[in-house]
């Protein structure tokens, strides 16, 4: 009898025990909801509302007992308004001829760098990977207005300024309000946040089995072919992490197209002078609150949100994959 | 003998082919980035006019930096404001990011939804257009935004923190925590993508062995993730540091822009250095502490 009452005893404690650890899990995860959820929130709030406004009419703006789901629709005006003043056409061509080419061009090119200094030892690689820790940590406005001077006179050893002086005739290019102030970077490898890209990709490589690689010169195979048909084949995660990155930070950059532009903007430099622009065409003012202005503004937001939500929507799923394999902090 | 030569050999090929690779970027990194960056430095103690073919500048010696130490009202203002977000902003971010992105490497319902969203602010909050957008939202709190009209009606910060009687300085220190919650969290992204490729690289059979041993849960985070953090939890340091430093929402880098697009060279450099000498140097300080104590301890 004692026995059976022992063996029960047992049995509930243990199962008291089960229940415990379930429901500290229970409570665990509606706590990581609320968290996950609250900071989410967050996140998605300010994108909510810029939609949200860039849809409704002034009224609807201004009627406070209605803020999610408007009163009254403006679509059509609203965005043709911010269409019209961002010249939208002609700044996405503007964008994509200078700032996602010069991110193609900056993926070659740091891949290449990134293999030579993961793969092979040499003289000072030691400095020069200093070095690109240098560029990491230096931000890209310090050397911006010098860089810019010289481009308005692009003289790339000397030889042409040397000439000028001798000569007076000026050989020299200015390479601003064209692409070449952003390829010309892109192509040596320094261009946009360069240094963090080659360290993504310095990472990535330095895991790669080197045995395959070392077969093929074995083989015979020069050390581009080797690059090209053994080490790239199996690093499209990594090319996928850096494309986004790269992409990412062209299309949004404003500080560089900024200071070499002055003709013709991309979208990211038509957003920064949204308010000006609009306050030009549209004789509305920001400072009295305009309600009018307000529906524009965010209607030119998402205008230049969307291609890149469009895209990030379709990789997001490599992406985040990627990540899980990319081992950027190796 | 002859295996020391062929191995010579083959070491230079590897050191020619690393050249191979390599020398673009040599050639890149001396005429878009020492050249300038020298030119820089060199600007900051001269004057600068704008010519015709180039520009003039001879050098004064430190005059530029008497100037905006002692004479430009401005700049201790803005000086002190961005190096004061700085340092509150860089252990929340790190703490937020790190946490949320344990939570977002465990497995549960959703996982991937909030993993896409948590990715969200990596492909907008770079850019320009954040700026615009917590402005007009509102989420800007520090600014009066247009939502003005809505946040009247409801309970502030400031009446809470009045309400907990709190001392002066948390209570301020709270407020304004509270009030850049947006900017915070808009500046995880590609530190929680960072810390959650670093916790991918963390060995499972830590945990394994941890488990058998019958250790919790805590002990677990405190003795196995963090420390295997270590490494990553610095490049996230210094990554935060630097996009901290050169955002273009601190109030000195928004002041000197608009002062270098209208042409000002020779005061704005100094301003930009001697306000990156003083991050920089902090920098320096944080990371020296960090690898001599901290992971020391856990290697």
């Amino acid at each position: 009898m004692k026995n059976i009452i022992d063996t029960f005893s047992n049995m509930d404690s243990r199962r008291a025990h089960q229940l415990r650890k379930k429901g500290a899990s229970l409570v665990y995860s509606i706590f990581r909801l609320v968290i996950l959820l609250s900071i989410g929130f967050i996140i998605i709030y300010p994108l909510m509302y810029t939609i949200v406004t860039s849809l409704q009419s002034k009224y609807a703006f201004l009627n406070s007992t209605r803020v999610w789901i408007p009163t009254e629709f403006a679509i059509a005006e609203n965005y043709a308004a911010a269409f019209n003043a961002m010249e939208y056409m002609s700044s996405l061509w503007s964008t994509f001829k200078n700032e996602l080419l010069s991110a193609a061009i900056e993926i070659a090119s740091c891949a290449l760098v990134a293999y030579g200094l993961a793969r092979f030892d040499f003289k000072l690689k030691k400095f020069y990977t200093a070095i690109l820790f240098l560029t990491i940590l230096v931000p890209e406005m310090m050397i911006l207005i010098p860089r810019m001077l010289n481009y308005s006179h692009l003289d790339l050893f000397g030889i042409l300024g040397l000439f000028n002086n001798l000569t007076g005739i000026d050989l020299r290019p200015n390479i601003l309000d064209s692409v070449w102030a952003f390829w010309l970077p892109s192509i040596f490898g320094v261009g946009l946040r360069s240094g963090i890209l080659i360290y993504i990709y310095i990472q990535f490589f330095k895991g790669l089995p080197k045995e395959l690689e070392e077969a093929a010169w074995v083989d015979g195979a020069g050390p581009f072919k080797t690059f090209l048909a053994i080490a790239l084949p199996s690093s499209g995660v990594v090319i996928l992490t850096v494309t986004v990155f790269a992409m990412i930070w062209h299309w949004n950059d404003s500080l560089l197209s900024g200071m070499y532009l002055s003709e013709e903007f991309p979208l990211a430099q038509q957003v920064t002078r949204l308010q000006e622009t609009l306050g030009q065409k549209y004789l509305v003012a920001f400072n009295g609150r305009d309600p009018q202005a307000i529906g524009y503004l965010m209607a030119g937001c998402v205008l230049f949100i969307v291609p890149m939500l469009v895209v990030y929507m379709i990789v997001q799923r490599w992406f985040i994959e990627s990540i899980d394999r990319v081992g950027i902090t190796g | 003998m002859k295996k020391q030569k062929r191995n010579r050999g083959i070491v230079e090929l590897k050191s020619r082919y690393g050249y191979m690779f390599t020398t673009h970027w040599i050639i890149g990194i001396v005429i878009f980035f020492a050249l300038p960056l020298i030119q820089s430095i060199l600007f900051s103690f001269s004057k600068i006019e704008i010519v015709s073919g180039g520009i003039d500048f001879n050098l004064v010696g430190i005059e530029n930096y008497k100037d905006i130490l002692l004479t430009n009202a401005n700049y201790d203002t803005w000086l002190t404001s961005s190096i004061t977000t700085y340092l509150y902003s860089l252990p929340i971010i790190i703490l937020l990011s790190m946490s949320l992105a344990i939570i977002l490497n465990q497995k549960f319902r959703g996982r991937l939804f909030f993993r896409a969203l948590y990715f969200l602010p990596v492909i907008i909050s770079t850019g320009a257009v954040i700026n615009l957008i917590f402005k007009t939202t509102g989420s800007d709190m520090s600014d009066i935004g247009v939502s003005d009209a809505y946040s009247a009606n409801m309970i502030s910060v400031d009446d809470i923190v009045l309400l907990l009687d709190i001392d002066g300085e948390i209570a301020s220190f709270i407020t304004q925590t509270i009030s850049k919650i947006f900017d915070l969290v808009w500046s995880c992204g590609i530190q929680i993508v960072l810390f959650l490729a670093g916790l991918q690289s963390v060995p499972q059979s830590f945990f394994e062995a941890s488990r058998v041993e019958g250790a919790t849960k805590w002990e677990e985070f405190w003795f196995i993730t963090f420390p295997s953090l270590s490494r990553v939890t610095l490049l996230v340091s210094i990554f935060t540091m630097v996009e901290l430093i050169t955002s273009e929402r601190t109030t000195l880098i928004k002041n000197v822009y608009s002062m270098m697009r209208a042409g000002n060279y020779d005061e704005t450099s100094a301003m930009m250095w001697f306000y990156f000498l003083i991050c920089g140097g902090m920098m320096g300080i944080f990371v020296f502490l960090y690898t001599r104590f901290l992971m020391k301890r856990w290697e």
